[in-house]
């Protein structure tokens, strides 16, 4: 069972995956300057609107085994701990260690 | 050292161009929003960063017919059952101020 901050990243992911086409035509119209000003603050104030867990900032790549939320290098979706543990047993394609 | 070349046929220069690569002409740099159109949705990719697992409550809940057991969840509720046996089950929300005073005392 993940922990509940990669819970909440995920429930983060799939809001933000809902509302982006909404957000960004907001976006669009918010920060298009040939635009009236009252019609671009009525799209700001919209996007004020929209809730935490919408926002793509509010997205944190997180390790998809420990849930650790530092030291994740992305590519693998893992902390560095993690990596190492899973290089060294060899479940990871290409990943060797080093020796020279 | 060629002539320079005057601002206005520089900027039909730019228009020329803008047409035959079919860009948009904006010789004021003025802000169009239109890099939130064009940037490519982030979302699905976002969506595929954990690797899918299985949640077998909800299976089980989605299922009803199947009478899947969830074990660690029964687990867990017979151990609750146990504790509350005992009396070292969770308190009882506090239904009046006057209450939720006396739990902040007892501590």
């Amino acid at each position: 069972m993940p922990s509940i901050r990669v819970l909440r990243d995920i429930k983060a992911r799939h809001g933000v995956e809902a509302n982006e086409i909404a957000r960004r035509a907001y976006l669009y119209v918010a920060r298009n300057e040939s635009l009236p000003p009252q019609v671009r603050h009525q799209a700001q104030l919209q996007l004020n609107t929209f809730g935490r867990y919408t926002r793509p900032t509010t997205v944190k790549n997180r390790c998809s085994e420990s849930g650790k939320g530092r030291g994740i290098i992305s590519e693998f979706a893992l902390c560095r701990f993690q990596f190492r543990l899973k290089a060294l047993k060899g479940e990871l394609n290409g990943v060797h260690k080093a020796s020279w | 050292m060629a002539a320079p070349v005057s601002a206005s046929r520089l900027a039909s220069i730019v228009k020329q161009r803008c047409s035959i690569f079919q860009t948009a002409y904006n010789p004021t740099n003025a802000r169009t929003g239109a890099k939130y159109l064009r940037a490519r949705l982030r979302g699905p990719s976002m969506v595929r960063y954990y690797p899918q697992t299985i949640n077998i409550s909800q299976i089980a809940r989605q299922y009803p017919e199947l009478e899947i057991c969830d074990e660690s969840e029964a687990e867990r509720f017979e151990d609750v059952t146990e504790k509350k046996k005992r009396g070292k089950g969770a308190p009882k929300k506090a239904k009046t101020k006057a209450d939720s005073r006396r739990l902040h005392k007892r501590r």
